[in-house]
């Protein structure tokens, strides 16, 4: 069966061999609209001339963050997909456990009207939610942007306030303690109660461990990748989906994970 | 492949040794004294690149959820698909857009079209107490920049440019939302009307003809999405591009 074997391997080669001079040939064809595809330059973290970013190993960056510049990233904190942090004309400070989710934008301004120029200060423990614009503001621990949320220069969040989705706070706007703001112009709506201001130090725990799975998942080398795929869903890592059902804290416990081998491990988040 | 990542590594742990002296930050005034403690506690990862060559993977399995995308659809390569994330027939999903799957289920109904950098999540629950996924049904346009947390959109809806629904909302069928609505947790958009702003508030029922329309909208977004689709091969060409740059850095291929 050696030969058999070796036979099968040759004409699979002939094969892959020909596939590809009709590529070549494919090419010819197209003429100026032939399409050349370029390894992915895109660079998760980029310094600027000497201002690095300075991550810290535990903080999960997804590959298609755009970390560039002058950026501190602290302990367990996450950076999700499609983010640009662009610290580059100034500095961006992000804190422990804080997750800035995807799509969102932290800016700092070089200048601006007023003429004072503020570096970007994120607290730890905080949650910015999708797709937030951040520019030039400080944000202080524990506080909760809302998805969407627009914070323009000199805006300052104390600690334990919310902005409710899709809010636009103007300039230099201080957000008090404890109180939602929202709408646009951001205007105060309510005051929070202690139950949803303990929320938020949970929501960014939460997030710190669904970063580990997502984390664990990205940094995984193309012959794992693969190895997946090939042995389909039959073959499933036991930590794997412990990572992931563990991540979500507050799963009520009457509701039984979908394998029963996570029951063991539940309590192990928070 | 490892000899590259060791290389490349490598080359960038050299280069930020010499530059990270230069890179401690100055901060300043004691008002900001508590990012100065988490920035004296940052270790590095010597082991993290700054570059990548394969860039972000499209599809993100997480555990045994694998996102799954039907054969005609078209999902820009720039997206993310993460965890329980199902793309039916017909659909597409534009550049810059993330899926995230991650807590619950994402589906993209027959014919609909996730436009330009839209994020789509779940939470784990919903306010509403009904299931969290985020589901989108059939010959739904979602405008671009929008973002959707755990609400259900029914069949045949438009969804305006750079609109947010939050936990729990639901979109009945043949509504239309204007572009930048923000639609509070738990809201119902009800049947045939179009709402607008933020928060978003009822304007106006919408006539028939309008209604027409919706299904119309999402067929011709289709079509735009089959040409986007043509572009590309079957599968990437990029091992070439990986050959070749083996080859100039004299790895042995």
């Amino acid at each position: 069966m050696g030969t058999l074997g070796r036979a099968f391997y040759t004409v699979g080669f002939w094969i892959r061999e020909t596939g590809q001079a009709i590529d070549r040939l494919g090419s010819r064809l197209q003429g100026n609209y032939f399409f050349q595809e370029q390894l992915s330059r895109h660079r998760p973290l980029m310094n600027v001339y000497d201002k690095v970013p300075y991550v810290h190993k535990d903080a999960f960056i997804a590959p298609s963050a755009s970390i560039t510049g002058d950026v501190q990233i602290g302990h367990a904190s996450s950076i999700w997909y499609g983010c640009v942090l662009r610290g580059d004309v100034n500095n961006i400070t992000i804190g422990s456990s804080t997750n800035i989710q995807d799509n969102s934008l932290v800016h700092v301004a070089k200048s601006n009207l007023s003429g004072r120029v503020l570096p970007t200060i994120i607290g730890d423990n905080v949650t910015v939610g999708h797709s937030a614009v951040l520019q030039g503001c400080t944000v202080e621990d524990e506080a909760f942007i809302g998805m969407g949320a627009t914070l323009l220069d000199g805006v300052h969040v104390e600690k334990h306030a919310m902005v409710a989705a899709g809010a636009l706070v103007r300039q230099n706007t201080r957000i008090p303690c404890g109180e939602v703001w929202g709408g646009n112009p951001a205007r105060f709506l309510r005051k929070l109660t202690e139950d949803e201001m303990t929320f938020f130090s949970q929501s960014a725990l939460n997030y710190s461990n669904l970063a580990q799975a997502h984390a664990a998942e990205n940094a995984k080398k193309l012959d794992e990748t693969e190895f997946v795929k090939v042995l389909g869903k039959k073959f499933v890592r036991p930590d794997e989906v412990d990572s992931v059902l563990n991540a979500v804290g507050d799963t009520p416990p009457e509701i039984t994970p979908p394998d029963n081998a996570a029951l063991d491990k539940a309590p192990k988040a928070s | 492949m490892a000899n590259l990542a060791r290389f490349t590594n490598k080359a960038l742990r050299t280069a930020y040794s010499i530059t990270k002296h230069h890179a401690q930050p100055q901060l300043a005034s004691s008002e900001r004294a508590f990012a100065t403690e988490a920035a004296k506690s940052i270790t590095p990862s010597p082991d993290r690149v700054n570059w990548d060559y394969r860039g972000q993977r499209k599809i993100i399995p997480l555990g045994q959820w694998l996102p799954k995308i039907a054969v005609d659809a078209y999902v820009a390569p720039n997206v993310v698909l993460a965890g329980q994330v199902h793309v039916w027939d017909g659909a597409s999903v534009w550049p810059g857009c993330v899926l995230r799957g991650d807590l619950n289920k994402i589906s993209i109904g027959f014919c609909s079209n996730v436009q330009e950098r839209c994020v789509l999540h779940a939470a784990w629950s919903s306010p509403t107490g009904l299931p969290a996924e985020t589901s989108i049904e059939r010959y739904v346009t979602i405008g671009a920049y929008s973002l959707l947390r755990s609400c259900t959109i029914e069949p045949e809806v438009i969804i305006g440019q750079h609109s947010i629904l939050m936990e729990g909302s639901i979109v009945e069928t043949h509504s239309i939302l204007e572009a930048g609505s923000v639609v509070p947790p738990g809201r119902i958009i009800p049947s045939g009307e179009l709402w607008a702003g933020n928060p978003a508030k009822f304007v106006r029922t919408l006539t028939h003809e309008e209604t027409l329309e919706i299904p119309k909208l999402a067929v011709a977004i289709n079509d735009l999405s089959k040409d986007h689709y043509h572009e590309f091969l079957p599968y990437s060409t990029i091992y070439l591009e990986v050959e070749k740059f083996k080859k100039s850095l004299g790895i042995s291929v």
